[in-house]
């Protein structure tokens, strides 16, 4: 996954820069920073809410996240593969919040019932299979261990199984092993659905 | 059929069509996908799989995620609020090289000045815009993604406390940098209790000495809230009412057309 960020500015010794220079270069990394929250507000506000996390508790932890990528591009730290990076400390930051977690899948699919009712759509019979599809992945989603769900919510934001596994703290076979688990339910119960 | 026709698993065919096999790997894979019909269909439903989870994934928060804006003000709030601190560490103390003495000096005049109340404005020196209804240009509302059952499985928390940089960034948003600050109590338009997001576009600085004053639009919010949990209000209904006109929407629900006595007994801050 590329995190679109440009790597022409080195930030090691940004502080040692005399104070003009020192400004702009603070007002530079601000504006890259913002750039970069542009980019994966989106995709880490979904990891987390799959994770089990609200929307507000999600906003905040990202704020965090890109505080915390702010001071680590401030102390000249390693811009390698930041998309990874903020993965990694969104994944840690929502853990240090576990206590706050609730699982809300429940009452995802909860609204999504209650959006079908409101709201079919322009065509009712494709909009009642997709609805149903895509109720029939969650719930199964829903049902997995978390590090599973976790894997594959990574893997559908697009990172690779080697980021993943960083992130996770897991072994590149535990992550493959994962993957490939949670693909077979998923089919599986797709199966089970036609056969029924 | 021998021991290397037996058919591949399901972790070497997502290997496979993940691009995460050694290349040795990938190659016995092909040769045996080549050959095995049974193993071509399961690596197709596999891959059928992925774009069912990828759609769900994307539905599922498609169009729900709060707008970006408020989010990207406070940010860029707080980074800047970041960078004047170091900026203040780094340039007054290190790059002006101030001695320790100096920093004493102006410490000290720092005390006299704020003694002689030269540094202070009084509040009656400060000007005081009264403020009931938010500008629906600059505060026409947000919310979470949130239902019903989210939003009533929650306790009410009422008068959330609103992140320092975001009440700043409301005040100099509504220009009232030079009021008396304390005048005003910086309030959601769409309670967090009824789903309201924390975001600049849901907050406005409502006077605490107007007619219709936060503790009044706390009465409405509790009204609300019982009547979208005990089901007999809309959600959604009631978000919309609320972040279109509060004060025409507390007369319809109280049937009154001046808040009530009982509403208006805490109006100080």
């Amino acid at each position: 996954m590329s995190s679109g960020f440009s790597r022409s500015e080195p930030l090691q010794g940004l502080r040692s820069k005399s104070g003009g220079g020192f400004r702009r270069a603070q007002e530079r990394l601000e504006e890259e920073v913002a750039a970069l929250f542009e980019q994966f507000r989106g995709p880490l506000l979904r990891y987390l809410a799959n994770c089990g996390m609200s929307i507000p508790d999600g906003e905040e932890v990202i704020q965090e996240v890109f505080l915390s990528l702010f001071q680590h591009l401030q102390h000249g730290k390693s811009r390698e593969n930041l998309a990874s990076w903020l993965f990694r400390v969104a994944h840690n930051q929502a853990m240090k919040r576990h206590h706050q977690i609730r699982r809300d899948l429940e009452w995802r699919a909860e609204a999504a019932a209650e959006e079908d009712v409101a709201d079919p759509g322009p065509n009712p019979e494709e909009q009642v299979v997709n609805n149903q599809t895509q109720r029939r992945v969650l719930s199964v989603v829903s049902a997995m261990p978390e590090k599973d769900r976790r894997c594959l919510s990574l893997r559908a934001e697009g990172l690779r199984y080697r980021e993943i596994a960083g992130i996770l703290d897991m072994s590149l076979g535990a992550v493959s092993v994962s993957l490939a688990r949670s693909l077979s339910r998923i089919a599986g119960s797709a199966q089970g659905g036609e056969n029924s | 059929m021998s021991k290397e026709d037996t058919h591949l698993t399901d972790e070497q065919l997502l290997l496979s069509l993940e691009g995460e096999l050694p290349a040795r790997a990938e190659k016995r894979v092909r040769a045996h996908l080549g050959a095995c019909w049974a193993c071509r269909a399961r690596r197709k439903e596999l891959d059928d799989t992925i774009a069912g989870v990828v759609r769900a994934y994307q539905s599922e928060f498609e169009g729900k995620l709060p707008p970006i804006e408020g989010p990207r003000a406070l940010l860029k709030a707080r980074l800047r609020q970041l960078s004047s601190g170091e900026k203040s560490k780094g340039f007054v103390l290190r790059r002006l090289g101030l001695t320790a003495a100096g920093v004493c000096g102006i410490a000290l005049l720092g005390v006299f000045l704020f003694r002689f109340g030269i540094a202070r404005r009084s509040p009656s020196q400060l000007r005081e815009l009264t403020v009931s209804s938010p500008d629906s240009q600059l505060t026409p509302g947000a919310t979470v993604l949130a239902n019903r059952w989210a939003v009533c499985s929650q306790a009410n928390v009422k008068n959330k406390a609103v992140p320092a940089v975001l009440r700043q960034a409301v005040f100099q948003e509504y220009g009232l940098q030079g009021a008396d600050l304390g005048a005003y109590e910086v309030d959601y338009l769409v309670t967090p209790a009824l789903g309201g997001a924390d975001d600049i576009h849901n907050l406005w600085p409502e006077s605490y000495s107007a007619e219709w004053n936060a503790q009044v639009k706390d009465a409405l919010e509790d009204r609300l809230r019982d009547l979208v949990c005990d089901g007999s209000l809309d959600l959604g209904k009631a978000q919309r009412e609320i972040a279109t006109d509060w004060i025409a929407t507390y007369k319809k629900y109280f049937q009154t057309d001046k808040p009530l006595a009982e509403h208006l007994r805490r109006r100080a801050p």
